[in-house]
């Protein structure tokens, strides 16, 4: 596995975070005319989590339709049956697979989540937030993020940090970063776009963007989302692998 | 391919049949065909016409509050594939089918038998009004008697009523006269006691 985040693109769109789910237990990717995307995530993670393929209502926008953590996924009600068998079956069964009658259908853009808390937008049904606190595992918040509802595509998180897009105050950020008592940062991905979500997919451990984010936006990345401290520091087995290391070169 | 049912009429709407119309708060409603449609569009309520389903169920004409019919049903998490018990739920659902509809069988025999009774006493009901009009000699006779003891049987029921009735008119009566102001009653059955005493 490479160290920090790395730029890739699907189909000559930069928006990486429409086509793809990542979590830290699985991956879904969209099915395209070419296999260039999920082959190169398949290369990175395919050791440690399952890659798969997925459509939603017959179309590729697997990350704006969906919302998921290492716990659950949800997807909504245009589904079909089909669809979400090939979910059940190809995701492992600790995590649940579940539909949710939603009039907002597209999840992943009303939802952003990590594995303990999601950020919700204001107008989700009631019984829509009961069923993301019952399958994701999560305590769930009814936030904008600066005067935005949106706050799937205007923000991402991980369990170690989160960045929201460049129009929110410092106030607003402190207030946010104390609720998710994580690190928060501004950011911006794909050359100045503010579409964070849409630019951008994170797990604890891996981080992909899109072809256009520029090395400034992926120093920042990497520093807030602690993607290069995962193999140095904090992982268990890198610090194993770093006492063989010493050991052969002494 | 799933096969839904019918917002209006709640029938079978197979693949390439149909249509299906999004309201702008995103509600999906299937219709099976364009009569459907064009009531739902003429704002009918379903269960205000007679032949759907909404209005028969309302109507206590269709089997509904029965554990079979919760097989049925789309579901929101699925199960993971495992080939053992596919194989069981087909068999089952045969089994099942089955079970349904010696079910809906045995409700509409149960509704028919009342049908049966109310359509034998409006057809006697007919006869005895219209006996003048019958020319048979032989069901004209056998008619009249039963309407003669029909009117034997009103007579003495009233009669029994009456009976009845009376003894406890003259109980009320005895009530009355024996009744007497509390106070005084309470002196009375003092003094009572006191008699007994002695």
């Amino acid at each position: 596995m490479t160290e920090g985040a790395e730029r890739i693109h699907f189909e000559n769109s930069n928006e990486i975070g429409c086509f793809a789910r990542l979590t830290n237990t699985y991956c879904i990717c969209a099915s395209g005319g070419s296999e260039n995307f999920f082959s190169f995530i398949e290369e990175r993670l395919g050791h440690h989590i399952p890659v798969i393929h997925g459509s939603i209502s017959e179309t590729r926008l697997v990350g704006n339709l969906t919302a998921g953590n290492k716990n659950g996924i949800l997807v909504p009600m245009e589904t079909t049956d089909d669809e979400l068998q090939v979910l059940r079956d190809s995701l492992p069964d600790s995590v649940r697979v579940k539909r949710v009658e939603e009039r907002l259908s597209a999840l992943g853009n009303t939802i952003a989540c990590n594995d303990y808390f999601a950020l919700i937008h204001p107008e989700l049904d009631k019984e829509t937030e009961e069923m993301i606190v019952d399958v994701l595992g999560v305590e769930a918040f009814r936030t904008t993020i600066g005067s935005n509802a949106l706050v799937g595509s205007y923000c991402t998180f991980n369990n170690k940090g989160g960045m929201v897009h460049p129009m929110v105050s410092t106030g607003e950020l402190d207030e946010l970063s104390s609720l998710l008592q994580i690190p928060l940062c501004t950011g911006t991905v794909n050359r100045g776009s503010d579409v964070i979500g849409g630019g951008l997919v994170v797990n604890d451990w891996a981080a992909f963007c899109g072809n256009d984010t520029t090395t400034t936006e992926l120093t920042v990345i990497d520093a807030i989302f602690k993607i290069k401290d995962s193999m140095t520091e904090e992982n268990e087995f890198s610090s194993d692998m770093k006492g063989a290391l010493i050991d052969t070169f002494s | 391919m799933r096969i839904y049912k019918c917002y209006f009429c709640s029938s079978n709407i197979y693949p390439g049949h149909g249509m299906v119309f999004i309201r702008n708060d995103s509600k999906i409603f299937r219709f099976c065909r364009s009569k459907c449609n064009k009531l739902f569009k003429a704002k009918k309520n379903p269960r205000k016409l007679k032949w759907t389903k909404a209005s028969r169920a309302a109507r206590g004409k269709e089997m509904v509050n029965d554990p079979v019919l919760d097989f049925e049903k789309r579901r929101n998490e699925p199960v993971r594939y495992n080939r053992f018990t596919m194989i069981k739920t087909i068999q089952a659902m045969k089994r099942i089918d089955e079970i349904k509809v010696a079910r809906q069988k045995r409700f509409w025999n149960k509704r028919m038998e009342k049908a049966k009774e109310h359509k034998i006493n409006n057809i006697q009901r007919e006869l005895e009004k219209h006996v003048d009009l019958i020319t048979d000699e032989t069901v004209k006779g056998h008619i009249l008697e039963k309407l003669e003891e029909k009117r034997e049987k009103q007579i003495d029921k009233n009669n029994k009523m009456r009976k009845k009735v009376d003894p406890e008119e003259e109980e009320e009566e005895q009530e009355i006269v024996e009744y007497v102001p509390y106070k005084r009653r309470k002196s009375n059955s003092k003094k009572k006691q006191s008699t007994e005493a002695q």
